[in-house]
């Protein structure tokens, strides 16, 4: 085992975050925030999109499946950018157009979007259509989606459209610094199980846990999309 | 390579895969999910594991009645209630199941209001909210779905005392303030 320190900053990791992680959506003070607020709060906006990520356990799910198998940082930042960049698109674009989509099918969507990254990790594609899609565009055409759930968490609201464009930029990037935030304990989790032979041997065994939880997500929208 | 070296799994591996991830998402679906959210119970598992209990606020409260006390006689009443600055108080009639009790309030300035109602003999704490604002005047007419006592409780914000000139209609016993 080479540095204790490590062991010790993940084990606290491990222990704040499932506190942290609660729930999915928008909870109670933040909504009469939004409701009550009026013009422009930059930092109220940016800790409400942290919060939102890193409560986002659907947008976790998938980038721990997007950066399962990579191991340089570049990569890892690389594919992070191509799924910040859609989702930061729908995000801006869904929530100041005002575009409208059902929010329990856009759920939906993101749990396929997770069923087909531990497919995809499993080399599925490869042996089923012979060969990779690209996963860079993969990441990017997902992340489009995942936009399009973090918009409508925020259509649920009519809040105020004075400053509704530097609101939306400050809630924006809050996410890119809640998905930051996340990244760092996941990828700590990985490089840490990496160090062990389990790693490998559980990659098929921890692909079908993301699978399945793809799945769960997807039955548990759908079935509220049916009876809404 | 950008990935660490891991093997593509053999297409039957791959079905074993996704039907064992679909075998898993289904079970924990059907007897978890089901039943906390929607409370579908198909397999009775959400009994056993006492979820179904996550759905109780649809279930109709117990309600005990009050036998052989008659009916209440048709009345019609007046009043004007004080609620002081930044203080809050109940007001409230005790009626029969699908009892209706008419109603008209205004007050001297807005003020934040929930009228409900309580079952009679409660423990719980339970209560049906019938609606909730925050206004200076409300009226009309609500059918008690059971048998307690229902009125408003209001809260009074501002610094200032609000009057409430408070008028009712209907077959009830007057349980006054709370």
């Amino acid at each position: 085992m080479k540095h204790i320190s490590s062991r010790l900053l993940l084990l606290l990791a491990a222990s704040v975050f499932p506190g942290i992680a609660f729930g999915h959506g928008v909870d109670e003070g933040t909504q009469q925030f939004l409701m009550d607020n009026d013009g422009i709060a930059i930092v109220p906006f940016m800790y409400i999109g942290a919060k939102h990520m890193v409560t986002g356990y659907d947008h976790l799910l998938f980038l721990l499946g997007v950066i399962f198998f990579l191991y340089r940082a570049r990569d890892v930042l690389i594919y992070v950018s191509f799924f910040t960049l859609g989702h930061s698109i729908t995000l801006l674009a869904g929530v100041y157009l005002d575009i409208k989509v059902n929010a329990y099918l856009i759920d939906a969507i993101i749990g396929l979007s997770i069923i087909y990254k531990g497919f995809d990790n499993l080399g599925g594609f490869k042996r089923l259509l012979g060969y990779q899609p690209n996963t860079k565009f993969a990441v990017l055409i997902f992340g489009l989606f995942h936009g399009f759930g973090l918009a409508t968490k925020l259509q649920e609201f009519e809040f105020a459209r004075e400053g509704l464009l530097q609101n939306l930029i400050a809630f924006n990037v809050g996410v890119e610094i809640g998905q930051f935030f996340a990244l760092i304990f996941i990828v700590l989790a990985l490089s840490f199980w990496r160090r062990y032979s389990s790693y490998l041997q559980f990659s098929v065994a921890t692909n079908i846990t993301l699978m399945s939880g793809g799945l769960l997500l997807t039955f548990y929208q759908l079935s509220s999309y049916v009876t809404s | 390579m950008s990935e660490i070296e891991h093997p593509i799994q053999s297409t039957a591996k791959l079905f074993k895969a996704l039907a064992l991830s679909l075998l898993i998402a289904l079970t924990v679906f059907v007897t978890i999910v089901l039943p906390a959210e929607f409370g579908v119970d198909l397999t009775g598992v959400g009994s056993m594991l006492g979820l179904n209990a996550l759905r109780a606020e649809d279930a109709n409260p117990e309600v005990i009645s009050r036998p052989g006390e008659g009916d209440l006689l048709f009345r019609q009443d007046e009043i004007e209630i004080l609620v002081p600055a930044n203080d809050g108080l109940e007001y409230k009639f005790f009626l029969y199941t699908h009892s209706n009790l008419n109603y008209e309030w205004n007050s001297t300035s807005s003020l934040y209001f929930d009228m409900h109602g309580e079952p009679d003999g409660d423990t719980t704490g339970y209560f049906e909210s019938y609606g909730a604002a925050t206004v200076d005047e409300m009226s009309g007419s609500v059918t008690v779905p059971f048998a307690g006592s229902h009125g408003w409780y209001w809260r009074n914000d501002s610094g200032e005392d609000i009057s409430i000139s408070l008028k009712t209609l209907g077959n009830y016993d007057i349980i006054g303030l709370n």
